[in-house]
């Protein structure tokens, strides 16, 4: 696979790495982040950021039982050994009886399962299928959209923040072509009408802390149909 | 066990380092130029000192070097833990948690990839989500991604290279226009979302963004410059 042309945004990036990301837009930027060293690295960073941050912190007393434990523990804890760094510049691959096309990216195993094949996909309107998670209630919306080849999408702008992350197939937009592994880190400033390439259907992961809101008459009359 | 060139050579480093006094950067110093320098140096000196007890932590299962780390860091992973409101017992568990999973995992601590500081914000990070947020799948996730390489930059990759890093780093920190400091430090301390520290501060949430972009691109690219 490329590497994925479009990337998480700073702000984003420092929202994950402090914890403040909510469940939807974290499990999208996990995704987009196994696809891409780039971003890997880049939350490394941030991660570097916090720890210094932290360490540069005053300290704040532990109790004094609290040494004595942990000394005690260093004893009966276990070590493990089993996982090793993985070497430099090698991928991970998923490996099993399916092929890895119907894998899903593990970060979503636990809200649509493993397999592209045993999704339940909803029709929204001819041409666009959905795939809703399990998800808390109240702590906004994930879901899988699959969209046909050739297919223009409403305009529409975002009230909150949204991730969309492409896993199969392709769209382009004002911003571009977006394909396996590139992620739209949009906010309320950005209109978009994404328009699928031709070929394979496009698959997206979309994450969502707030709801859709969409300008036009055909838009909002479209609008319930995404159930937000 | 010596697996590598490189582990090898930081035990040897462990052993002259354990003859020198601990040496840490006290928290608050004036900033005059001379002594933000000064704090650059001591920051390159803190993590080469931080990774060499980890290292032997991971080479020697060193309980006495671990326990240098613990009395150094389990404070600060407290006073984060309680900055993000967690109750103070609760803190104190979770800070034991943390150590504890440094401890089995220090065979995986790479000196070139990571830092001790890192490597403990993360699990605290990822403790505080997994627990306090009841969102248990979390860490497996995390965990996952923790294994995958990252892109290396082509100036990236070397032992004294990466404590170049942390001084830059620390003098990045240093440089911030106050505003952009404390934005940053709400966004890691407090863990609030960019429009709840927007209305907080009374700005507007494009201001708060942007305002975060510009700091912590400075700080990311303090991270990438490595002369």
């Amino acid at each position: 696979m490329t590497q994925p042309q479009h990337h998480l945004d700073d702000a984003t990036l420092a929202s994950y790495a402090s914890g403040a990301l909510g469940l939807p837009l974290g499990v999208a930027v996990a995704t987009h982040m196994r696809l891409c060293a780039v971003c890997r690295e880049r939350m490394r960073q941030a991660d570097a950021i916090g720890g210094e941050l932290m360490r540069q912190q005053e300290p704040a007393p532990l109790s004094l039982s609290a040494r004595e434990a942990m000394l005690s523990r260093l004893d009966s804890e276990p070590v493990d050994v089993t996982e090793q760094p993985v070497a430099q510049g090698s991928e991970e691959r998923p490996s099993g009886p399916r092929t890895p096309v119907d894998q899903l990216p593990p970060e979503l195993h636990p809200y649509f399962g493993d397999s592209y094949r045993a999704l339940r996909w909803r029709m929204l309107v001819p041409g666009v299928h959905r795939v809703r998670s399990r998800i808390p209630a109240g702590k906004g919306d994930l879901f899988l959209l699959r969209i046909a080849s050739g297919k223009k999408m409403p305009v529409h702008s975002h009230a909150g923040s949204e991730l969309t992350v492409v896993l199969k197939g392709a769209y382009r937009d004002v911003l571009g072509r977006f394909g396996p592994g590139d992620v739209a880190d949009l906010d309320s400033e950005v209109e978009h009408q994404p328009v699928t390439e031709p070929g394979e259907a496009c698959i997206c992961l979309a994450a969502l802390d707030a709801p859709l809101r969409f300008p036009g008459r055909l838009a909002r009359m479209l609008q319930p149909l995404f159930g937000i | 066990m010596e697996t590598t060139g490189t582990r090898a050579g930081d035990r040897m480093n462990v052993q002259v380092a354990m003859l020198v006094p601990e040496t840490v950067t006290p928290i608050k110093l004036s900033r005059t130029p001379r002594n933000v320098s000064t704090r650059a140096d001591q920051a390159a000196s803190d993590a080469r000192y931080w990774n060499t007890q980890m290292v032997a932590v991971a080479v020697d299962r060193d309980r006495e070097a671990f326990m240098r780390i613990y009395d150094h860091f389990a404070p600060r992973v407290q006073r984060y833990l309680l900055g993000l409101g967690v109750a103070p017992a609760q803190a104190e568990e979770l800070v034991q948690e943390a150590m504890i999973r440094l401890w089995r995992k220090a065979a995986q601590f790479d000196p070139a990839r990571a830092r001790v500081s890192t490597w403990l914000f993360r699990i605290a990070r990822n403790l505080y989500i997994d627990s306090v947020r009841r969102e248990p799948n979390w860490r497996p996730v995390e965990d996952a991604l923790d294994v995958l390489p990252e892109e290396t930059a082509p100036m990236r990759g070397t032992l004294a290279e990466s404590y170049v890093e942390q001084s830059n780093l620390r003098r990045a920190i240093d440089a911030l226009p106050a505003l952009q400091a404390r934005l940053v430090r709400m966004s890691y301390f407090e863990a609030r979302s960019h429009s709840e520290i927007a209305a907080d501060m009374d700005m507007p949430l494009g201001t708060v963004k942007s305002s975060l972009r510009r700091a912590f691109g400075k700080l990311r690219a303090s991270l990438e410059a490595s002369t």
